[in-house]
């Protein structure tokens, strides 16, 4: 659907960033601190360990919300495993180093939940990012290191991790949600101005019946109230029959919206009738949507042979499980025998007998086989 | 079976016209009262009619702004031969008239000949289909249509286009009873399709009595795909 692309394409832009910034922090960051530090950590086996472990989760993560393929279950374990994976990186601090210049897996972990859990409710990274801080506090009392500084210290880097990562996962979301209302506004514009569209072409149907009737039968039947036409005069008499004729079309035309196909046929009746001819004008089955090109040749005939006409018309049109069938029945000479206008099977015979045209071409529905 | 059984063959049989427009039903008596076989007995302005008010209802699809499409099943299952007359020719009104029983559809602007052959026609339970019908028919696309043969298709699409037998007959290279054979057997074959009404099931004994269709073919719609010729 083109209506949720926009928002879509949005929420792919904010993905990248995050892999992108995630990558950045794990593979470049935390290898300078682990590289600078790495005589500190004991055991340097766990350190190396929990690191590669991470870089494997950050992947299959990574690819995972790119490829919209992150389902809850799956982005929970991963999740779950970075917090694990944190606890034994955080075990190979040196005492007291929770918070220094080896320390990394805090922050790292917590830019993993906001990876994972970007597209869960809002609470799930809430626990991690609260589990997480609770990793670190944990350790810090257990080596009884909490004291007053570390504390201020302990604030004040959860406020730029956690803090950080609520905010950055919070904003994402919101623009998000941006996208997506702007996207679903304007796709209701687009259809408000569909249906404004529909409704004047219906208006504009709906007036030209009027016109018709106004212009042609009105002053018609006020003759013949008035007694200035008489009804005897075969002239009269011609004129409403064509007129009866265009009635009953008029009336048979229930859909607002024509195909295109049947606008144009009734473009063609239309001109005839000026002319003074009665022209029938029916379709039974669903039109499908026709090219172009095959809409024009399935019109050119009846066109032409409906210009030849004399005095009437039969135009039918039918839509069988196989094909589309134009046909005009009309009392026009021989030598109107259209030349197939193109590609489609046209064929059209002069019966004597019954001195009139019969002209058909067809569309099939399906390719020929 | 109701009716006059005389009305099967060519006896005298009774009309009953149903129309909210006196002027239409002064029309249809006038038509009528041409044809020597038949009289118009009850006339009136409600589709609330006894079955069996005569061998066949002349019908206005239409009465007092109402489809009376359910009056007509109504009267099918009594038995009633009804015969759709409208000028509402939409392809799923005539579809769904014949659906509910009808006998037959003629469409108000057919005229008198169409009327008059649908009236004897459906008197004998025999299946009388007008230009019109002919274009539902062949234009119908509906899932649990029935399957026609090439020439019931062609000779159905080829009436609705010209209106002449003869003309179809040339065109095909067959007599003008072979058209007729093939049209009335394309008709034969929607009376098997969808809702059973005793007068589907008149018109189908009738078909298979005068050899229009055999009794194999009558197996339901599925395998009603037998074209002969």
């Amino acid at each position: 659907m083109a209506n949720g692309m926009i928002a879509t394409r949005f929420a792919m832009a904010v993905n990248i960033g995050l892999v992108v910034i995630v990558g950045v922090w794990h593979l470049g960051l935390d290898t300078l601190l682990m590289l600078r530090g790495w005589q500190e950590y004991e055991p340097r086996a766990a350190a190396a360990g929990s690191w590669l472990a991470l870089a494997v989760i950050q992947t299959v993560g990574s690819i995972l919300l790119l490829r919209s393929a992150l389902g809850g279950p799956i982005a929970r374990w991963l999740a779950g495993a970075s917090l694990v994976t944190g606890v034994v990186a955080t075990a190979t601090y040196p005492a007291g180093g929770m918070i220094s210049e080896v320390s990394w897996a805090w922050n790292t972990v917590g830019w993993f939940g906001v990876l994972l859990l970007m597209q869960r409710p809002l609470w799930e990274l809430v626990v991690l990012l609260a589990a997480n801080t609770a990793v670190t506090v944990g350790f810090l009392v257990a080596d009884g290191a909490l004291d007053q500084v570390m504390l201020s210290r302990l604030l004040a880097v959860t406020h730029t991790t956690a803090g950080v990562q609520l905010t950055f996962a919070y904003l994402a979301r919101q623009l998000n949600d941006g996208a997506r209302e702007a996207t679903e506004t304007a796709a209701g514009q687009a259809e408000r101005l569909a249906r404004a569209t529909a409704d004047e072409t219906v208006h504009a149907e709906r007036r030209r019946r009027y016109e018709y009737l106004r212009s042609r039968v009105e002053p018609l039947l006020r003759g013949l109230a008035e007694r200035q036409l008489d009804p005897g005069d075969t002239v009269v008499r011609h004129r409403a029959a064509v007129e009866a004729a265009r009635l009953r079309r008029l009336f048979v035309e229930t859909d607002d919206t024509p195909h295109p196909l049947l606008h144009e046929l009734r473009a063609c009746a239309d001109v005839a009738e000026r002319r003074g001819v009665r022209v029938t004008l029916l379709s039974y089955g669903d039109l499908p949507d026709l090219p172009t090109s095959a809409r024009g040749e399935l019109a050119e005939g009846a066109l032409l042979v409906l210009a030849a006409a004399a005095t009437q018309a039969r135009v039918t049109v039918v839509t069988t499980p196989e094909d589309v069938v134009v046909s005009v029945v009309a009392d026009a000479p021989p030598e109107t025998l259209v030349e197939s206008p193109g590609q489609l099977t046209v064929s059209a015979v002069y019966d004597q007998e019954e001195d009139q045209l019969w002209w058909e071409t067809r569309w099939p529905v399906r390719p020929a086989p | 079976m109701v009716g006059n059984p005389m009305a099967r063959t060519t006896g005298p049989l009774t009309v009953a016209i149903v129309d909210d427009h006196p002027v239409v039903i002064e029309g249809i008596q006038t038509w009528l009262s041409e044809e020597p076989r038949i009289s118009v007995g009850h006339t009136g302005e409600d589709a609330d009619v006894e079955p069996g008010v005569a061998d066949v209802l002349v019908l206005d699809l239409n009465l007092h702004g109402r489809l009376v499409i359910g009056d007509i099943a109504t009267l099918a299952a009594a038995g009633q031969r009804v015969i759709a007359f409208s000028q509402f020719t939409e392809q799923r009104v005539v579809l769904e008239a014949l659906e509910a029983g009808a006998c037959e559809f003629v469409a108000k602007n057919e005229g008198r000949a169409h009327l008059v052959n649908a009236v004897l026609a459906a008197a004998g339970d025999r299946p009388y289909v007008t230009p019109t019908a002919a274009g539902v028919l062949v234009g119908d696309r509906g899932a649990s249509r029935p399957k026609l043969s090439s020439q019931e298709r062609t000779a159905l699409l080829w009436w609705f286009q010209s209106m002449s037998k003869a003309s179809v007959a040339r065109r095909m290279g067959v007599s003008v009873h072979t058209v007729d054979v093939y049209i009335r057997r394309a008709r034969v074959k929607y009376a098997q399709v969808g809702r059973t009404a005793p007068t589907k099931a008149d018109m189908l004994a009738r078909a298979i009595e005068d050899g229009l269709v055999k009794p194999d073919d009558i197996t339901g719609y599925e395998s009603a795909a037998v074209g002969v010729g």
